[in-house]
Protein backbone atom coordinates (compact mmCIF):
# COMPACT_ATOMS: atom_id res chain seq x y z
CA UNK A 1 0.00 0.00 0.00
CA UNK A 2 2.68 2.66 1.29
CA UNK A 3 5.10 1.20 -1.46
CA UNK A 4 2.09 1.64 -3.86
CA UNK A 5 1.66 5.63 -3.30
CA UNK A 6 5.36 5.84 -3.40
CA UNK A 7 5.71 4.40 -6.88
CA UNK A 8 3.15 6.83 -7.44
CA UNK A 9 5.23 9.08 -6.38
CA UNK A 10 8.59 8.12 -8.21
CA UNK A 11 6.57 8.02 -11.76
CA UNK A 12 5.52 11.00 -11.24
CA UNK A 13 8.15 12.76 -9.92
CA UNK A 14 11.38 10.25 -10.75
CA UNK A 15 13.17 10.06 -7.28
CA UNK A 16 16.91 9.70 -7.53
CA UNK A 17 18.71 6.11 -7.67
CA UNK A 18 20.95 4.11 -5.70
CA UNK A 19 23.08 1.30 -7.10
CA UNK A 20 22.89 -1.87 -4.81
CA UNK A 21 25.61 -2.95 -7.22
CA UNK A 22 25.66 -6.65 -7.34
CA UNK A 23 27.26 -6.91 -11.30
CA UNK A 24 30.24 -6.44 -12.45
CA UNK A 25 29.97 -2.90 -13.16
CA UNK A 26 33.07 -1.31 -14.06
CA UNK A 27 36.80 -2.70 -12.60
CA UNK A 28 38.14 -3.11 -16.01
CA UNK A 29 37.91 -0.60 -18.49
CA UNK A 30 40.80 0.46 -20.63
CA UNK A 31 40.94 2.41 -24.02
CA UNK A 32 43.92 -0.07 -25.13
CA UNK A 33 41.64 -1.91 -26.79
CA UNK A 34 40.24 1.00 -28.91
CA UNK A 35 43.75 2.05 -29.70
CA UNK A 36 45.02 -0.83 -30.85
CA UNK A 37 42.48 -1.39 -33.04
CA UNK A 38 42.62 2.14 -34.78
CA UNK A 39 46.33 1.78 -35.12
CA UNK A 40 44.87 -1.50 -36.79
CA UNK A 41 42.95 0.74 -39.50
CA UNK A 42 46.09 2.61 -40.17
CA UNK A 43 48.06 -0.34 -40.61
CA UNK A 44 45.59 -1.74 -43.29
CA UNK A 45 45.40 1.60 -45.40
CA UNK A 46 49.16 0.87 -45.19
CA UNK A 47 48.90 -2.63 -46.52
CA UNK A 48 46.04 -1.70 -48.88
CA UNK A 49 48.25 1.11 -50.67
CA UNK A 50 51.59 -1.26 -50.36
CA UNK A 51 49.34 -4.07 -52.49
CA UNK A 52 48.14 -1.83 -54.74
CA UNK A 53 51.27 -0.40 -55.54
CA UNK A 54 52.21 -3.55 -56.87
CA UNK A 55 50.19 -3.35 -60.06
CA UNK A 56 48.49 -7.23 -60.41
CA UNK A 57 45.35 -7.38 -60.53
CA UNK A 58 44.37 -10.62 -60.26
CA UNK A 59 42.53 -13.20 -57.80
CA UNK A 60 44.60 -13.50 -55.07
CA UNK A 61 45.08 -9.51 -55.10
CA UNK A 62 41.41 -9.56 -54.49
CA UNK A 63 41.65 -11.92 -51.96
CA UNK A 64 44.38 -10.17 -50.35
CA UNK A 65 42.37 -6.85 -50.94
CA UNK A 66 39.29 -7.97 -49.60
CA UNK A 67 40.54 -9.51 -46.10
CA UNK A 68 42.61 -6.19 -45.71
CA UNK A 69 39.71 -4.27 -46.33
CA UNK A 70 37.71 -6.47 -43.72
CA UNK A 71 39.73 -6.08 -41.12
CA UNK A 72 40.13 -2.21 -41.31
CA UNK A 73 36.13 -2.15 -41.79
CA UNK A 74 36.27 -4.75 -38.27
CA UNK A 75 38.62 -2.74 -36.51
CA UNK A 76 37.15 0.45 -37.10
CA UNK A 77 33.75 -0.23 -35.57
CA UNK A 78 35.64 -2.00 -32.62
CA UNK A 79 37.36 1.14 -31.89
CA UNK A 80 34.60 3.39 -31.94
CA UNK A 81 32.43 0.71 -30.22
CA UNK A 82 34.97 0.34 -27.41
CA UNK A 83 34.81 4.09 -26.70
CA UNK A 84 30.86 4.37 -26.82
CA UNK A 85 30.70 1.74 -23.74
CA UNK A 86 33.43 3.76 -21.47
CA UNK A 87 32.07 7.24 -22.49
CA UNK A 88 28.66 5.65 -21.63
CA UNK A 89 29.19 3.25 -19.12
CA UNK A 90 32.38 4.67 -17.35
CA UNK A 91 32.11 8.66 -17.73
CA UNK A 92 29.90 10.19 -15.19
CA UNK A 93 28.89 13.69 -14.17
CA UNK A 94 31.83 14.44 -11.96
CA UNK A 95 34.30 13.33 -14.54
CA UNK A 96 32.37 15.90 -17.44
CA UNK A 97 32.64 18.69 -14.86
CA UNK A 98 36.43 18.10 -14.88
CA UNK A 99 36.60 17.02 -18.88
CA UNK A 100 34.06 19.24 -20.41
CA UNK A 101 35.64 18.45 -23.96
CA UNK A 102 34.43 14.61 -23.21
CA UNK A 103 31.68 14.47 -24.96
CA UNK A 104 33.25 16.36 -28.49
CA UNK A 105 36.33 14.18 -27.83
CA UNK A 106 34.00 11.28 -27.96
CA UNK A 107 31.96 12.30 -30.76
CA UNK A 108 35.04 13.74 -33.35
CA UNK A 109 36.23 9.44 -32.91
CA UNK A 110 32.65 8.62 -33.53
CA UNK A 111 33.10 10.68 -36.82
CA UNK A 112 36.92 10.04 -37.74
CA UNK A 113 36.00 5.88 -37.34
CA UNK A 114 33.30 6.04 -39.66
CA UNK A 115 35.29 7.90 -42.69
CA UNK A 116 38.36 5.45 -41.62
CA UNK A 117 35.66 3.09 -43.09
CA UNK A 118 34.30 4.83 -45.66
CA UNK A 119 37.67 5.72 -47.47
CA UNK A 120 41.57 4.93 -47.53
CA UNK A 121 42.47 8.42 -45.84
CA UNK A 122 45.56 7.72 -44.00
CA UNK A 123 45.53 11.21 -42.50
CA UNK A 124 41.96 10.66 -41.30
CA UNK A 125 43.09 7.03 -39.65
CA UNK A 126 46.03 8.96 -37.98
CA UNK A 127 43.70 11.66 -36.37
CA UNK A 128 41.21 8.96 -35.21
CA UNK A 129 44.17 7.55 -33.29
CA UNK A 130 45.10 11.01 -31.83
CA UNK A 131 41.70 11.46 -30.90
CA UNK A 132 41.61 8.18 -29.22
CA UNK A 133 44.67 9.12 -27.61
CA UNK A 134 42.94 12.32 -26.32
CA UNK A 135 39.88 10.42 -24.79
CA UNK A 136 42.85 8.36 -23.12
CA UNK A 137 44.42 10.92 -21.14
CA UNK A 138 40.79 12.12 -19.96
CA UNK A 139 39.90 8.41 -19.12
CA UNK A 140 43.53 7.76 -16.87
CA UNK A 141 43.15 11.42 -15.79
CA UNK A 142 39.54 10.63 -14.30
CA UNK A 143 41.00 7.08 -12.90
CA UNK A 144 43.45 9.66 -11.25
CA UNK A 145 46.23 8.21 -12.86
CA UNK A 146 49.14 10.01 -15.24
CA UNK A 147 50.21 9.57 -18.02
CA UNK A 148 52.71 8.91 -21.00
CA UNK A 149 53.44 9.03 -24.86
CA UNK A 150 54.91 6.11 -26.07
CA UNK A 151 55.45 5.08 -30.04
CA UNK A 152 53.84 1.87 -30.24
CA UNK A 153 56.27 -1.46 -30.72
CA UNK A 154 54.75 -2.45 -33.90
CA UNK A 155 54.06 -0.86 -37.55
CA UNK A 156 53.11 1.95 -38.08
CA UNK A 157 54.93 3.35 -35.36
CA UNK A 158 52.48 5.74 -34.19
CA UNK A 159 52.17 7.55 -30.58
CA UNK A 160 49.60 5.76 -28.05
CA UNK A 161 49.13 7.01 -24.45
CA UNK A 162 49.45 4.82 -21.91
CA UNK A 163 48.72 5.23 -17.78
CA UNK A 164 51.95 5.63 -15.60
CA UNK A 165 51.69 2.51 -13.13
CA UNK B 1 17.22 16.65 4.97
CA UNK B 2 15.11 14.63 3.65
CA UNK B 3 14.54 12.35 0.76
CA UNK B 4 13.29 9.35 -1.15
CA UNK B 5 15.68 7.21 -2.96
CA UNK B 6 14.86 3.96 -5.37
CA UNK B 7 16.58 0.68 -5.05
CA UNK B 8 18.66 -0.65 -7.74
CA UNK B 9 20.94 -4.14 -8.12
CA UNK B 10 20.87 -6.81 -5.64
CA UNK B 11 23.45 -6.45 -3.82
CA UNK B 12 21.93 -5.90 -0.57
CA UNK B 13 19.26 -8.97 -1.23
CA UNK B 14 17.72 -10.53 0.13
CA UNK B 15 16.82 -7.45 2.61
CA UNK B 16 16.85 -4.70 -0.15
CA UNK B 17 15.65 -5.40 -2.87
CA UNK B 18 15.48 -3.65 -7.00
CA UNK B 19 12.59 -1.52 -6.65
CA UNK B 20 12.30 -1.08 -3.01
CA UNK B 21 12.20 2.69 -1.84
CA UNK B 22 14.00 4.68 0.80
CA UNK B 23 13.82 7.52 2.66
CA UNK B 24 17.16 9.07 3.66
CA UNK B 25 17.98 11.74 6.44
CA UNK B 26 20.97 13.86 5.69
CA UNK B 27 21.10 15.06 9.81
CA UNK B 28 24.71 15.54 10.87
CA UNK B 29 23.52 14.08 14.39
CA UNK B 30 22.42 10.86 12.63
CA UNK B 31 25.49 10.90 10.18
CA UNK B 32 28.23 11.42 13.25
CA UNK B 33 26.68 8.35 14.79
CA UNK B 34 26.58 5.87 12.52
CA UNK B 35 27.24 2.17 13.43
CA UNK B 36 27.88 -0.99 11.77
CA UNK B 37 24.65 -2.42 10.68
CA UNK B 38 23.21 1.03 9.71
CA UNK B 39 22.86 1.39 5.88
CA UNK B 40 23.57 4.28 3.84
CA UNK B 41 23.51 5.89 0.52
CA UNK B 42 26.25 7.63 -0.68
CA UNK B 43 28.23 8.79 -3.80
CA UNK B 44 31.41 7.52 -5.38
CA UNK B 45 33.27 8.86 -8.10
CA UNK B 46 33.19 5.89 -10.20
CA UNK B 47 29.97 3.91 -9.87
CA UNK B 48 27.86 6.87 -8.91
CA UNK B 49 24.89 7.01 -5.84
CA UNK B 50 25.30 3.72 -4.02
CA UNK B 51 23.11 1.79 -1.29
CA UNK B 52 25.26 -0.23 1.64
CA UNK B 53 25.91 -1.98 4.47
CA UNK B 54 27.89 -0.05 7.09
CA UNK B 55 30.66 -2.51 8.36
CA UNK B 56 32.88 -0.19 10.57
CA UNK B 57 33.61 3.54 10.78
CA UNK B 58 36.09 5.45 12.51
CA UNK B 59 38.87 3.08 11.87
CA UNK B 60 40.51 6.36 10.41
CA UNK B 61 38.54 9.59 11.02
CA UNK B 62 36.39 10.76 8.24
CA UNK B 63 36.25 7.33 6.70
CA UNK B 64 33.91 4.24 6.44
CA UNK B 65 33.87 0.89 5.49
CA UNK B 66 30.64 -0.35 3.78
CA UNK B 67 30.06 -3.44 2.31
CA UNK B 68 26.73 -5.68 0.00
CA UNK B 69 24.97 -8.59 1.31
CA UNK B 70 25.34 -10.58 -1.38
CA UNK B 71 28.59 -12.25 -2.33
CA UNK B 72 29.34 -10.66 -5.48
CA UNK B 73 28.63 -7.16 -4.20
CA UNK B 74 31.16 -4.27 -5.30
CA UNK B 75 31.73 -2.52 -2.28
CA UNK B 76 34.80 -1.14 -0.20
CA UNK B 77 36.24 -4.53 -0.33
CA UNK B 78 37.08 -3.37 -3.91
CA UNK B 79 37.44 0.23 -3.47
CA UNK B 80 38.35 0.98 -0.01
CA UNK B 81 36.86 3.02 2.70
CA UNK B 82 34.53 6.13 1.36
CA UNK B 83 34.85 9.49 2.68
CA UNK B 84 32.12 10.55 5.25
CA UNK B 85 31.58 13.99 2.96
CA UNK B 86 30.30 11.59 0.34
CA UNK B 87 27.18 10.38 2.38
CA UNK B 88 23.86 11.55 0.82
CA UNK B 89 22.08 9.64 4.12
CA UNK B 90 21.30 7.48 6.14
CA UNK B 91 18.23 4.96 5.95
CA UNK B 92 15.46 6.11 8.42
CA UNK B 93 12.75 3.91 6.47
CA UNK B 94 12.74 1.00 4.05
CA UNK B 95 9.75 0.68 1.93
CA UNK B 96 9.64 -3.29 0.40
CA UNK B 97 8.03 -3.98 -2.58
CA UNK B 98 4.57 -6.03 -1.56
CA UNK B 99 4.70 -9.64 -2.20
CA UNK B 100 8.26 -9.88 -1.69
CA UNK B 101 8.69 -10.94 1.96
CA UNK B 102 11.84 -12.50 2.79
Amino acid sequence: MIHRFIQALDDKFGFEQASAHCDIPCGIYDPITAQIAAVTVVRMMDLIADLESKGAHDVSYHNTMSRYIAVKEEHAEKAKAEIRIIWGDFIKAQHIEKHPNVHEVTHKIMMLGSKARQTVDREAAVQFVEAINEFAEIFWSAKGMATKRVKSPYNPPLELVYPVV
Amino acid sequence: MLRFIKVLGYSLAPDYREGDFVLIAKIPFLLNRLKRGDTVVFSHPVYGTMIKRVESSGAKKGEIFVVGTHQDSVDSRQFGAIHTTDLIGKVIWHIRQPGKAH
